[in-house]
């Protein structure tokens, strides 16, 4: 085995429970050193992919392999999986230090080589002097640094996290990335991160895997996925994609950003609309138009430009798109 | 002044349910022979009297042996139930629930019948082991509700996260699940111990000679109006109220917070 080989494999993994089939049947690599987020509406058989990488779940069908070794039938306690949970699920009858050492003392770890490297965790963290705290007196940002040090302080190859910033404040979660992603080159492991949070996948992950309904709907590299979605589903979930008739009789999806609003009819394509609303976004300002057809419309236009088209509601404008915007959708629609 | 009322209501509860526990308190440490008022003199005769019998002794001595044996059986038999509810779904689980629910609702007298009946069979009638077997019974599923309790406070990712950092089954068991409930394991001892300690029906029926104290107290009133009785009594008292706040206490403290 060389480096090269990906750490992780999924070949056709299926996972039901009674009737109800989570998982379909995805494969899916990943490699060593790469971070991966696993994105999708809730149910849709992200978490679950995560659980049978942890041991937590067995599959119903399918290998999974974890550096070239079959998984399917390996405990959770005899894996080094480490996983950042949702909930944190950090012992609230340990104190801090106490949670840190847990995966070392778990692993035969002598208590001064255990406490060592739990105090240089603590320190990397920056809890240096919060070793002897009870976990419920800390912030949700320290707690959160505390399962990540619990984690990581075993040097596992792979880290799996599950929406680990979902309950933290918006100002929180943008810093908690960046330490995320800090972390994860600094360390050179691999990173498996399962969100259902659009932002949160893409401004960290190298590669975004796209569920839905059990199955995977893509798998690309954030700018792939958000320029070129290949289906209705993805162009649906991901960014702000608008889903139109295509030349081909087939349907395209357009950036919203990509979309030129006019007052006056240009040449090429374009569809007039009815002016609906407008919605400030950190980027620009999105506005909402519906069609003749009822269609809704999504185009971000600049603050200037805004004015400049002084927009009533129920104002008739034209959209249009460089053709080199559009990008053909599979037929086929997951989530129908 | 609004709140008056309720405070006269409640200490005018408190004073019907202790009354008569408190009477016969006061009438332990008096002197005269029959419980009248006004009192005699204080006295601790009667505790010297009750004491230096060897019967009370074994009683007690029975009555502790039975109570924590009973105790411990309860508190495992307990915890094991209310762990396989919290971790595990199966079909006949309600099923499962209610009769585990079930022995405080069948009456003491047809519990101590059918504990009789099925213990003579055992030929275990009128031994300890006995009436430690049909007090276990009756403990358990206080137990089990007091640990049932506790598990439902528990993160369900609690244990899974102990065999993600490389804890097996039975060590997460011991060093997450067992420590997160030790509140409430001590809890249902004290309990359970207080409950088989001063219950009498159940015990009247199956223990034969071997008797705990409640049944040698109903011995002794049998025979004769005994100020003994009253410090026999006390002493009972003292132990289970000790054994019930010591539950209450420890399994308040862990839940406030």
């Amino acid at each position: 085995m060389t480096d090269t080989d990906p750490l992780v494999r999924f070949d056709g993994v299926r996972k039901s429970y009674g009737d109800f089939e989570a998982v379909k049947g995805i494969d899916l690599t990943i490699g060593r050193g790469e971070f991966v987020a696993i994105m999708g509406p809730s149910g849709c058989g992200k978490t679950t992919t995560l659980r049978m990488l942890a041991g937590l779940e067995a599959p119903s069908a399918g290998d999974i392999t974890i550096g070239g070794k079959r998984m399917n039938d390996v405990p959770p306690h005899e894996r080094d999986t480490p996983l950042v949970w949702q909930s944190l699920a950090l012992f609230p009858f340990l104190n801090v230090k106490e949670n840190v050492e847990f995966g070392l003392k778990m692993r035969g770890v002598s208590d001064t080589e255990a406490h060592g490297r739990a105090m240089l965790w603590l320190e990397r963290m920056g809890l240096k002097g919060f070793e002897k705290r009870r976990v419920d007196e800390l912030s949700g940002g320290q707690r959160q640094r505390v399962a990540l040090a619990r984690s990581l302080v075993t040097e596992p190859q792979m880290l799996l996290l599950d929406e680990p910033l979902s309950a933290l404040d918006a100002h929180l979660v943008i810093r908690m990335q960046g330490v995320l992603t800090r972390l994860q080159r600094e360390l050179g492991i691999t990173f498996v991160y399962v969100t259902h949070s659009q932002s949160e996948a893409f401004a960290m992950a190298d590669r975004v895997v796209i569920m839905g309904q059990g199955e995977i709907a893509q798998v690309g590299a954030p700018r792939d996925i958000f320029r070129a979605p290949r289906t209705r589903f993805v162009a649906e979930f991901v960014g702000r994609n608008n889903i139109l008739p295509g030349a081909g009789g087939g349907e395209i999806s357009v950036a919203a950003d990509r979309m030129t609003v006019s007052d006056v009819a240009p040449g090429g394509t374009a569809i007039e609309a009815a002016f609906l609303s407008e919605e400030f976004a950190g980027t620009g300002i999105i506005c909402y138009f519906e069609d003749a057809s009822g269609r809704e419309l999504k185009a971000q236009v600049s603050e200037a430009e805004l004015e400049r088209l002084s927009l009533e509601p129920g104002a008739k404008v034209w959209l249009s798109w460089p053709d080199e915007a559009a990008h053909p959708l599979e037929p086929k629609s997951i989530d129908e | 002044m609004k709140a008056l009322l309720p405070r006269l209501y409640l200490v005018a509860i408190f004073t019907f349910v202790f009354a008569p526990i408190v009477t016969s308190m006061v009438f332990s440490f008096n002197s005269d022979r029959f419980p009248t008022v006004p009192l005699g003199g204080f006295t601790l005769h009667w505790y010297e009297t009750a004491f230096a019998r060897p019967e009370v002794w074994t009683a007690f001595g029975n009555s502790a042996l039975v109570a924590l044996s009973a105790a411990a059986l309860s508190t495992a038999l307990g915890f094991a139930t209310a762990y396989t509810d919290f971790r595990y779904n199966f079909r006949w689980k309600p099923a499962y629930l209610a009769l585990a629910l079930l022995p405080p609702t069948v009456p003491l007298v047809i519990m101590g019948l059918a504990m009789l009946a099925w213990l003579g069979r055992l030929g275990l009638s009128g031994t300890l082991p006995g009436i430690v077997i049909a007090h276990t019974v009756m403990g358990a599923p206080f137990a089990m509700a007091i640990c049932r309790l506790r598990l439902s406070q528990m993160d369900p990712s609690l244990e899974a996260a102990a065999w993600n950092l490389g804890a097996s089954p039975m060590r997460a068991m011991r060093v997450v699940v067992l420590p997160f409930c030790m509140p409430a394991l001590i809890s249902a001892f004290c309990l359970t111990a207080a409950v088989s300690f001063d219950e009498f029906v159940v015990a009247w029926f199956v223990s034969g000679l071997n008797k705990t104290v409640p049944v040698m107290i109903l011995e002794i009133l049998q025979g004769n109006v005994d100020p003994q009785i009253n410090a026999i009594g006390t002493v009972v008292f003292v132990t289970s109220m000790t054994l019930v706040i010591a539950a209450q206490l420890i399994i308040l403290r862990k839940t406030s917070r």
